[in-house]
């Protein structure tokens, strides 16, 4: 977008040398326009004219009529985010058509469309898109509110940090996976040890990111709070939590991906009831039905941006100061 | 080694306020070893609005903050006579005031840390927003306000507590000539209407000489207290003082003095 501080170079100048052309740049807003410095010099080499220049710095369309500028860019971003996904997926059509690719291994996304369609009419995919939810909205809020609390503790005091963040550092790098079958030990086969492995999961990527963030709030902030009296509690209420909130949602965000992730592998491994969008997938290659394979992981995709999606919108409420860096079409 | 020089107000027999003795702060270890501070002997009394200039890098934000308590003295005390256990508000030069809370919730912040409750701390908090000319900001977030607004928050919700001793590091550094000289008066009037202790620091002469009532030079880093003067205007005073004769000679004497320890620190880097 144009921002008003179109340069003019020398060289853009030079370009624009001859009488009455005017370099402009392409929306139009923001230009040069060159005169040579002696009417009818060009062509007398000897004359060096310098060239004159006028630099405009006018209203673009975004100054002009901004509820327009920005709803046009949003339309623009929300074609753009739907045409490319659907442009490969066009392609894929094709590819299979013309047969270029082996349609048992890549169904056409017609075929897996079609399945898909069938199977969420028939009612067959609901139980298994409840079942993975049940497992990880519950893992994930365990999670995230422990990460939260753990982080802002050791954030915020030194000997917390001191006694918790190696042996939490250790316990970081174990994949989480590697721990479904301890918990499947611990808690038995019901669904309590998927729910934990969600839960653990989140709360190593919540608290990581909230201790990064408390230990990232400005002294400035802390010490205008110590001048007034606040008591700890106060700290926590008034400074330390709400300074670590936005990079906190933008972990939750990242925590929401990964307990999608994670679900899905660890019921591939083992899901109690046989079921679950994680079942789907891998039961589905095991009895070679590629197009419920296919149908399980887009379920998954779309059930992943809807959560994501979630947890933005509730980070916004939580966060009504923070500029939003969706950039200029954003909500 | 400071005696206080007797001046017309506030009464010369007033109760010492902030008496400080030794004091030195240092920063790190070995060869990375700052001095920063002092020694400084100092005594201000009640309602005494005394104002500290210093080349830059002398210590007058380590000071300061030793009074508010954020640092504690490497040697030295400093006593402070009050009635609450928190007698102090700052204004900081930078980092003042919460993106996160409206311009209200920002000047309501040291009340609600002393559980005023809320009622009344908002209208307090309004009424000083009023006072420095924010009422219709009350409810925006920070980020939308200019650097000059914000530090007139920064300064509302300061004086919103109505603290014993009101500390203020160099709170118009930030601003332009104009805006400076505006919230120059303001502060004058205000602190004028409620006496309060008042700990000024600043780089500007101008400043200091029209607010103070005593005006405290520094010397360059480790900072101690080289000269001090009492500028000779009547309270209540206007802005007006700065073309007095008197106003332009004592800014030329302290210049003098400033100018000698400035070239010093400049020489010792
Ligand atoms: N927290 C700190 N750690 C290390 N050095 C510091 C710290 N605070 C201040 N100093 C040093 O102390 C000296 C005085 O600083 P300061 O009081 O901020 O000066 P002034 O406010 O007079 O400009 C400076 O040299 C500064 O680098
Ligand atoms: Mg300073």
């Amino acid at each position: 977008m144009s921002d008003g501080t179109t340069e003019a170079t020398e060289a853009e100048a030079a370009k624009a040398e001859a009488p009455g052309t005017a370099a402009t740049t392409p929306d139009g807003t923001n230009g040069t326009v060159g005169t040579p410095g002696a009417p009818g010099a060009p062509g007398t080499e000897q004359a060096k004219p310098t060239p004159t220049l006028l630099l405009t710095r006018s209203p673009g369309p975004a100054e002009l009529d901004p509820d327009r500028a920005r709803r046009r860019r949003r339309t623009l971003e929300i074609t753009l985010g739907i045409a490319v996904p659907l442009l490969l997926l066009l392609w894929w059509q094709l590819a299979v058509q013309q047969k270029w690719i082996d349609s048992r291994i890549y169904p056409a996304p017609q075929t897996i469309l079609e399945d898909g369609w069938k199977r969420l009419v028939d009612g067959k995919l609901w139980p298994d898109i409840w079942a993975t939810l049940k497992r990880v909205v519950p893992g994930f809020l365990l999670g995230s509110l422990a990460g939260y609390v753990v982080g802002l503790l050791t954030g915020s005091i030194p000997l917390v940090r001191a006694a918790l963040e190696p042996m939490l550092d250790a316990l970081y790098v174990v994949p989480k996976l590697a721990l479904l079958p301890i918990f499947l030990l611990i808690f038995g086969l019901g669904e309590t040890p998927q729910i934990m492995l969600v839960a653990v999961t989140v709360f190593f990527l919540i608290w990581i990111q909230t201790m990064a963030a408390v230990l990232a709030v400005p002294e400035g902030y802390r010490e205008a709070a110590t001048v007034f009296g606040a008591s700890q509690w106060q700290m926590y209420r008034h400074i330390l939590i709400p300074a670590s909130l936005p990079p906190v949602v933008v972990g939750l965000r990242l925590a929401s991906g990964m307990a999608v992730l994670v679900i899905v592998a660890s019921e591939g491994l083992a899901s109690p009831n046989n079921d679950g969008l994680g079942y789907l997938i891998f039961n589905a290659k095991n009895i070679f039905d590629q197009k419920a394979m296919y149908v399980g992981i887009i379920t998954v995709a779309v059930v992943g941006v809807l959560f994501s999606e979630l947890v933005r919108l509730i980070g916004r409420l939580l966060t009504p100061w923070a500029p939003d860096r969706r950039g200029p079409g954003g909500s | 080694m400071t005696e206080t020089p007797p001046s017309g107000n506030p009464p010369p027999d007033a109760p010492v306020k902030i008496h400080a003795t030794g004091v030195t702060r240092h920063f790190g270890r070995g060869t990375k070893r700052v001095d920063a501070l002092g020694p400084i002997d100092l005594d201000i009394r009640t309602g005494e609005f005394c104002c500290i200039v210093g080349p830059s890098g002398c210590g007058k934000s380590t000071f300061l903050r030793v009074v508010a308590g954020l640092v504690r003295p490497s040697e030295g005390r400093v006593e402070i006579t009050a009635g609450t256990p928190h007698p102090a508000a700052m204004v900081f030069q930078d980092y003042g005031i919460s993106p996160w809370k409206t311009v209200l919730a920002n000047v309501r912040f040291g009340l609600d840390i002393q559980r005023v409750p809320r009622k009344e701390a908002d209208a307090r908090a309004r009424d000083w927003l009023a006072r420095l000319k924010l009422a219709e900001f009350a409810d925006a977030y920070p980020a939308a306000l200019s650097g000059g607004m914000r530090q007139r928050v920064s300064i509302a919700r300061a004086l919103a507590v109505e603290p014993e001793i009101l500390l203020m590091d160099e709170p118009f550094a930030a601003l332009d000539a104009q805006l400076r000289t505006i919230l120059q008066d303001e502060l004058l009037e205000i602190c004028q209407a409620d006496r309060r202790t008042v700990l000024f620091v600043t780089h500007s002469l101008e400043e200091a000489l029209l607010l103070g009532d005593r005006v405290l030079v520094m010397s360059s880093r480790p900072g101690r207290v080289i000269a001090e003067r009492v500028p000779p205007f009547e309270r209540p005073r206007t802005g007006a003082v700065r073309t007095s004769p008197e106003f332009a000679a004592m800014q030329a004497e302290l210049w003098m003095l400033l100018r000698g320890e400035v070239e010093t620190s400049g020489a010792a880097r």
